[in-house]
């Protein structure tokens, strides 16, 4: 009893925490999904009363006007796109990093991972707004690049509001999401494991593919995650750096609330964007299972 | 006798609590120096939170912020405020500088009779450009043509910006096809959806945040934005000593104007202070400082003497007779109208 009391007592606040600022506000929202937007903004009243008497103001309205356009479905996998190409460049490029660092020398290994995280302690919009001079046509980056091109008679190439400004930006934004999770995972590994594969036989790509990789796997997947899943929501770098046809469904979703002043819209948009983020995130998983399931 | 006074002062404790003004207003919308010298008139404290624009004011209102004093809301969110019953009525009685306010921008249709309402400055949305390049390139800078046909377009591909704005880009759209900027036949905003389809290839980027910048700098050599803005930039090329000018115009066809006004918000804990900083606002020379500052228009007589003279002959910044019957005022849509709008504005981001 005085066990489990104790557990409550330090478990209990987090979890009323949750409560309270995540599956309440998320109940709201999908309610609000269902109702009217008011005539000046936020929300129409739930019940609404005229000559014949009360009704019950809930409507599906905002998921027919979801489903009765594919422009927003084409943004959606837009957006999708973009994280995954997103996702994919920063597991490419964190992985041998991570390694990198988890081989390392135990006494450099905590200064890399400093390194790693530093960019955090800079304000995140002011790191955007770095990218745009490093992209802007004035830029030293810029105009190597297009001297460059011009040697062989290209046109020089606009690197600013485009969707390649965006991308490099997610990228370099969720880097660190990849390579922590990632070193948190190798550093463990035993390197008896590597010198037993060795004495076997193994050269030192079947060393890598047949033991690091497979071990690694989990810290691939909660790297993917933490990358991934804000990507899909993520608003600021396109509004800055994504010009006239970088927009992703976050911009959407944020214009609904401001400036289209239609929270049922705006709802119904975070909750189709949060379902497939879930149903992804569930398939991958999965399929992931299911792949150890068969390698073990 | 005791008991009632105990209770009298018990009720004013919240209401009277510290002499605090609580203002909420547009990022960089008020002179240091006159929030400090009316600190020193009231005896009191300003304490200041910004909104950078309308739709974030309305939304946090309408999510049940409390706790501000006076709010500085542009026309149309100023008439969705006062229908919302969220505003408190002037007391005319303590504004006595109400007088040096120029009769054209009484009475809008936002607040008839200025219950609730007494302005504050204004902005023109118009078009700012890098006066050599376009020179250069051969183009007008009266005219909106210049953003939205093709025929000019095609000079400056790439170096031009509009704003991300649903309502200011709809209405240069209709104005450049002669239509009111408050049309809503929605045959016509179908016209002003394909001119801006036809010229978005040309536009570099949708971009209300970092223009300004961009102007300074030169990568942009055409913009869509807001006069202060265009002010700013204007100064910060000269400060910079860029090797061009910046310079800015009302197109002919005519423009947004947006007036900003003081208002209290219902909840005020401090109406007193509230009509105090009004009345203080209104002064002609307390009134000048923010134009001097920041070039805003200004519907205040008496500030007139006051305000630099480069800034009160341009006619983009104080527009004369004739120009001032071409600006309109955006009014409010109501949410039908806002939901036709928004899906043609998604239309225009994503195609």
């Amino acid at each position: 009893m005085g066990k489990n009391l104790g557990k409550w007592l330090i478990s209990g606040p987090p979890v009323l925490y949750l409560v309270v600022f995540f599956v309440i506000p998320t109940l709201i929202m999908v309610l609000a999904s269902f109702r009217y937007p008011g005539e000046y903004g936020g929300l129409a009243p739930i019940m609404r009363h005229d000559a014949s008497g009360a009704h019950i103001n809930l409507t599906l309205e905002s998921y027919q006007e979801y489903f009765s356009d594919f422009i927003y479905s084409w943004l959606f996998l837009k957006t999708l796109a973009y994280a995954v190409i997103t996702t994919f460049f920063c597991l490419v490029m964190a992985y041998p990093l991570a390694l990198l660092i988890a081989k390392s020398a135990r006494k450099y290994r905590d200064l890399l991972v400093l390194l790693v995280i530093l960019p955090f302690w800079s304000n995140f919009l002011i790191r955007i707004y770095a990218w745009m001079i490093i992209l802007g046509p004035q830029s030293v980056f810029s105009q190597l690049l297009n001297g460059f091109l011009g040697l062989f008679g290209i046109d020089p190439v606009r690197l600013l509001f485009t969707p390649f400004a965006v991308v490099v930006c997610l990228i370099y934004v969720q880097l660190p999401f990849m390579v922590l999770p990632l070193y948190a995972n190798l550093e463990k590994h035993d390197p008896a494991l590597l010198d037993a594969a060795q004495d076997l036989g193994a050269n030192g790509w079947q060393r890598f593919w047949r033991v690091t990789f497979p071990l690694s796997l989990p810290g691939i997947y909660a790297g993917i995650a933490l990358v991934f899943i804000p990507v899909l929501g993520i608003f600021a770098v396109p509004d800055i750096l994504g010009g006239t046809r970088g927009i992703m469904i976050g911009n959407l979703i944020k214009q609904e609330f401001l400036e289209a002043r239609d929270w049922p819209f705006g709802s119904a948009l975070s909750i189709v964007l949060t379902v497939s983020a879930m149903i992804i995130v569930g398939l991958a998983a999965l399929a992931a299972r299911r792949r150890v399931g068969r390698d073990v | 006798m005791i008991r009632i006074l105990l209770i009298f002062i018990l009720l004013s404790v919240p209401a009277f609590g510290a002499d605090e003004l609580h203002l909420y207003n547009w990022n960089n919308y008020i002179a240091k120096e006159t929030v400090d010298r009316f600190e020193a008139y009231c005896k009191c404290r300003v304490i200041q939170d910004y909104y950078s624009d309308n739709e974030e004011l309305l939304a946090k209102l309408a999510a049940g912020a409390r706790g501000y004093d006076i709010l500085v809301p542009t026309g149309n969110a100023l008439a969705s405020l006062v229908r919302q019953d969220a505003l408190l009525r002037l007391d005319k009685k303590l504004l006595p500088n109400l007088k040096n306010i120029n009769p054209a921008y009484l009475n809008t249709p936002f607040d008839p009779g200025n219950r609730y309402s007494v302005p504050y400055a204004y902005t023109v949305t118009l078009i700012g450009y890098n006066v050599e390049k376009m020179r250069q390139l051969g183009l007008p800078t009266d005219t909106w043509a210049v953003i939205f046909d093709p025929k000019y377009l095609a000079r400056v591909k790439g170096r031009v910006t509009v704003l991300d704005s649903q309502r200011e880009l709809m209405a240069a759209a209709l104005k450049y096809l002669g239509y009111s900027a408050n049309d809503t036949i929605e045959s016509h905003w179908d016209r002003a959806m394909r001119v801006i389809l036809r010229a978005k290839p040309y536009w570099a980027a949708f971009n209300s945040s970092s223009y300004i910048k961009e102007l300074t700098v030169g990568n942009i050599w055409l913009v869509h934005g807001y006069s202060n803005d265009m002010f700013q930039a204007q100064n910060d090329a000269r400060a910079a000593k860029r090797k061009f000018t910046l310079g800015f115009s009302i197109p002919k066809e005519g423009a947004v104007l947006a007036l900003d006004n003081m208002v209290i918000h219902k909840y005020a804990s401090r109406p007193d202070l509230a009509h105090k900083f009004i009345n203080f606002m209104l002064d002609g020379k307390n009134s000048s400082e923010l134009t001097n500052m920041i070039g805003s228009g200004n519907p205040n007589l008496a500030a007139l003497k006051y305000i630099e003279p480069e800034i009160a002959a341009n006619p983009a910044i104080f527009p004369g007779k004739e120009e001032l019957k071409k600006l309109e005022m955006l009014q409010d849509l109501n949410m039908e109208q806002r939901r036709v709008l928004n899906r043609i504005w998604i239309k225009i981001k994503i195609e």
